[in-house]
């Protein structure tokens, strides 16, 4: 793996991270307790619509194309305003680090994190499946840590469920690597998730921000 | 080491106040907003832990237009967004500083313990907010807040009668402390002394503005003594060494 895949991935990167919850908080006071299939449900739908921008973003500033195209099409098959604004500070937090880290090409004010690392990926000549993995394991990470802090329980529990679902990420990565096109992003959403991320973001109460 | 692309006199003066739960972090912010509002132009970037109420209280209140308040959730990280990863308050910070021509930014910390102080790369100058109702001992056990915050506030002193606490004996202990750094003992209930908090306040706007503000941080722990062993700094025996 791409030493950069490490420190992309490593939750003690400055980009803000620990004031996301990958919408867990809105799903456990919505009545979740099914944790893992939670995190099965993400890879598969909403995770795997990130991760395939980001490839599909990669493919087009190595071709030397504009992403306009890209953003479309990840907003369209992003339907939660909420979420697409969540994706959008998160991608504004790693412009933010990551330009003054490495030569970045330049692109629009306000993209996505998903567009963002594509980025980072073509200017650390980082793999697609790297990329992929990146993203897909941040997302587990990001959900069992907000765990321990929504409903403590023991750590190796939650690291438990991590494990368990790295081999989904072998899934991730075979369904979505070989991306090039806008067209080719898969509209996985999850309509429940999008629903309790647009009612947390009106919430009052809340630990996390999404 | 606030964004060093930035000359330090271009931008607006960014003040955190930190300090416990409950010690009147919020009030003092409105106290300060209430009076510096026709002299400066004020936003305000909240960090509450649970909730938005602080940033609500502070809109409420009618001290400032509400678009220049904002709210920060830290993910129960309070500590975390305001020294290790400050990316979501700077990007706050910035987007106000952004919006409006500011002279002052003032950042309020989530209300955590007595160690919480800001990183400099957030913030200028920032003030430590203990008060009276806490206990007259607050002051004497330290932290680097309390011992190298730029001020220290001894708070709602016009409480020290009914919780059994000696202002001046409070202020002493901090004072020595903190080695000649200033301690304002306030009440805002007394303009004599919302008076010296406003003094200090633009006597800092002023000097960050003649660019000769030199962010300081508290640190996370302070060099100290043991009869045995001398002076030393928790960094030199991490591990060994016990509290």
């Amino acid at each position: 793996m791409h030493p950069v895949a490490l420190l992309l991935s490593d939750a003690r990167l400055p980009v803000a991270g620990h004031t996301q919850s990958g919408g867990l908080e809105p799903a456990l006071a919505a009545g979740l307790d099914d944790v893992p299939g939670y995190l099965a449900l993400r890879l598969a739908t909403v995770t795997r619509t990130e991760a395939a921008t980001a490839v599909v973003t990669l493919a087009h500033l190595q071709r030397g194309e504009g992403i306009d195209a890209v953003y479309d099409a990840w907003a369209a098959r992003t339907p939660s305003a909420a979420m697409r604004e969540t994706s959008r500070e998160l991608g504004r937090a790693l412009w933010r680090l990551a330009s003054r880290l490495w030569p970045l090409p330049p692109l629009p004010a306000w993209m996505p994190r998903p567009v963002v690392l594509g980025a980072v990926a073509v200017a650390c000549d980082l793999p697609a499946e790297d990329l992929v993995r990146v993203i897909g394991y941040d997302d587990l990470q990001t959900v069992a840590s907000a765990a321990l802090k929504l409903r403590p329980l023991d750590p190796a529990v939650a690291t438990g469920w991590v494990v368990a679902a790295l081999p989904l990420l072998d899934q991730l990565a075979s369904s979505v690597t070989g991306l090039a096109r806008p067209e080719e992003i898969p509209a996985t959403g999850a309509p429940w998730i999008e629903q309790l991320a647009e009612t947390h973001a009106a919430t009052s109460r809340r630990l996390f921000r999404a | 080491m606030p964004d060093p692309t930035r000359a330090p006199s271009t931008r607006a003066l960014r003040l955190g106040i930190c300090g416990p739960v409950g010690t009147g972090k919020s009030s003092l912010i409105m106290t300060i907003c209430a009076s510096l509002a026709a002299e400066l132009e004020i936003g305000v970037v909240t960090n509450d832990i649970y909730t938005d109420e602080d940033a609500r209280m502070i809109r409420a209140a009618g001290v400032l237009p509400s678009a220049r308040v904002v709210a920060v959730e830290t993910g129960a990280c309070p500590h975390t967004a305001i020294r290790d990863d400050v990316t979501a308050n700077l990007m706050a910070v910035e987007d106000l500083e952004a919006a409006f021509a500011l002279d002052l930014v003032l950042v309020e910390s989530g209300g955590d313990n007595l160690t919480a102080t800001f990183s400099p790369a957030l913030v200028d100058t920032q003030i430590f907010v203990i008060d009276v109702a806490g206990g007259g001992d607050v002051a004497r056990k330290g932290g680097p807040g309390i011992e190298r915050a730029d001020l220290l506030v001894v708070n709602k002193t016009d409480l020290a009668p009914h919780v059994g606490v000696a202002v001046e004996e409070m202020c002493a202990d901090a004072t020595a402390a903190r080695e000649g750094r200033p301690v304002l003992a306030l009440s805002r209930h007394d303009p004599d002394l919302v008076a010296l908090l406003l003094d200090w306040v633009r006597g800092q706007v002023a000097s960050h503005a003649a660019g000769t503000l030199v962010p300081a941080d508290p640190g996370p722990m302070a060099p100290h003594f043991h009869a045995e062993t001398g002076w030393h700094s928790h960094d030199d025996h991490p591990l060994t060494h016990q509290h």
